[in-house]
């Protein structure tokens, strides 16, 4: 059983301090997010559904479907973003500073993940509202559930960045994986279509149900839309698609707090 | 002033220009991890996105995505190299490497002729294997066919590269720069008729949104590919229309990413 001390707490707290305040560095970058997202939602999700027509439900059923996979892409973006930070805090010796801070490994890795996941659930915040606004008003309870699960989803994406990272040790190749990863994952997953549709191409589908993209999107389906988009989900059982998002996160945050313990030492980043 | 201008354009060394224009192009292989990303995010539109998504199209509408599709995907293969020059010369006005281009013997113009024209060959040379698949895929063009198609893609080419250039000198902030330059890209590649047809458009968005979406390079370039593809439009201009409508962008930003340029050299 792991035992945290008072002072582990107060480390942790000044570690997610230390990534919660770079947001504000962040103006213009928040503002050229909101603005394509909006370009997304407003001009691009409208037009999209009218190709689509009624071959999914009824006019609104896509457009529904849609805006809810739109922010699951763009909070997956933002959140791995924070594995550019990393590899950009590696190459300005950040990381090698915090290492020689009296601080556990297992504290910092911690607390960078859990610093990483609230500041970018935080700078999706104006997306996740504008997603509220278009789609209607709706119960207080059925907000909260779906910003936690988006808060959980961050959690595990920011142990996959912060992993792949430490696992790639290059800053080139780090973009070029991230890159990759960003135009493979949210195409190949429920974000523009449903799961059954993936299940056209068998190889295209294995990547879409093992896809943490695709569990978010449809759980936050099910939770606006059971009725209307529930028949559409990756899983029967909500629930299965909740404890996918709870195991993603667990093991990734194991995974990438075992890269920080063992990985970082004795190596530095080049 | 206009006798100067002539003057100086008759008095181009092209060998200059050319200079310009290799060492861009090698420097654009360097690039090979941005490359890479470009390439897959292209084909991950056209072999995922496309493939799949023409499962749930309405069929009256576009009776085939992938295909219709493909051309879009080409133009902005085409769009995203031959911008990407408006990167390089920004990170050249921050770290002051503009000082060493004025050092060299080449005339304002001709460095700001060879960058326009690097974006150029950048574009062409990266779109080519996506136009060769358009010829399996779909059909090959009769020889004038062809040629509209290479002409249009040298305007778009042209008017995408100028931009970037114009957008990459008009401001010294670097992050104002990429800002710029990301929405930019953004607008012209949602708000084209790469997705979606264009008379859907026409009908959707009536107001001047229609006109940003139907009269951008993007838009016109891929409503001409589309045309001659025989991939089923109803675009009310002729392709002879479209290019013309493509001189103009290509004159014009011509002008604009040149004019900056050699302000921000002289600045």
């Amino acid at each position: 059983m792991i035992k945290f001390s008072r002072e582990d707490f107060r480390q942790l707290y000044l570690l997610i301090l230390y990534d919660v305040r770079k947001i504000f560095r962040y103006k213009i970058f928040i503002l050229m997010r909101v603005a394509w997202f909006t370009v997304q939602v407003g001009f691009f999700a409208y037009l999209i559904t009218a190709v689509v027509g009624q071959r999914f439900g009824v006019q609104t059923t896509y457009y529904h479907f849609y805006l809810l996979g739109a922010y699951t892409s763009i909070l997956f973006t933002i959140t791995m973003f924070r594995g550019y930070e990393i590899a950009q805090e590696f190459e300005e010796g950040v990381i090698e500073y915090m290492l020689s801070l009296p601080i556990k490994r297992r504290i910092l890795a911690i607390g960078r993940i859990l610093g990483g996941s609230i500041s970018s659930f935080i700078l999706s915040l104006p997306m996740f509202l504008i997603v509220i606004i278009l789609l209607g008003g709706f119960e207080p309870i059925a907000i909260l559930s779906a910003a936690l699960s988006a808060y959980l989803f961050s959690v595990g994406i920011v142990g996959l960045s912060i992993s792949v990272v430490f696992l790639l040790k290059s800053g080139d190749v780090t973009d070029i994986a991230f890159g990759i990863m960003d135009s493979l994952l949210v195409r190949l997953s429920t974000v523009f279509y449903p799961a059954v549709i993936l299940l056209s191409f068998l190889p295209y589908y294995y990547v879409g149900v093992s896809n943490p993209l695709s569990y978010l999107a449809d759980f936050l389906r099910w939770i606006f839309y059971p009725s209307e988009l529930g028949k559409y989900l990756i899983q029967d059982d909500p629930v299965k698609i909740l404890f996918f998002l709870l195991g993603f996160s667990i093991s990734l945050t194991s995974l990438a707090t075992i890269f920080i313990e063992r990985r970082v030492e004795g190596g530095g980043w080049k | 002033m206009e006798i100067s201008l002539a003057r100086s354009l008759f008095s181009l060394n092209l060998k200059s220009i050319y200079m310009i224009v290799n060492r861009d192009l090698n420097r654009f292989w360097k690039y090979r991890w941005w490359l890479a990303g470009l390439i897959t995010m292209n084909l991950a539109d056209l072999f995922i996105f496309a493939v799949l998504f023409n499962r749930i199209v309405n069929r009256e509408l576009i009776p085939d995505y992938f295909l219709f599709m493909a051309p879009g995907i080409t133009a902005i293969a085409a769009f995203a190299s031959a911008f990407s020059i408006g990167r390089e010369v920004g990170v050249e006005i921050r770290r002051g490497f503009t000082q060493y281009l004025l050092s060299l013997p080449i005339s304002r113009l001709e460095l700001a002729m060879g960058r326009i024209l690097s974006g150029v060959v950048r574009g062409i040379i990266y779109e080519t294997p996506f136009l060769i698949l358009l010829l399996i895929l779909i059909k090959i063009p009769s020889t004038i066919e062809l040629v509209y198609i290479l002409v249009a893609s040298i305007f778009m080419t042209l008017t995408m590269s100028s931009l970037s250039i114009a957008i990459s000198t008009s401001t010294r902030n670097f992050d104002m720069q990429a800002t710029l330059r990301s929405f930019t890209y953004f607008i012209l590649f949602f708000i084209s008729n790469v997705f979606y047809p264009e008379k859907l458009i026409r009908v959707r968005f009536p107001g001047p949104l229609y006109y940003v979406a139907s009269f951008n390079p993007i838009s016109l370039t891929v409503s001409l590919y589309r045309e001659i593809f025989g991939i089923s439009q109803q675009y009310p201009y002729t392709p002879e229309y479209i290019l013309v409508f493509l001189f103009l962008w290509a004159i014009s930003t011509m002008a604009l990413g040149g004019y900056f340029y050699i302000r921000n050299l002289e600045s």
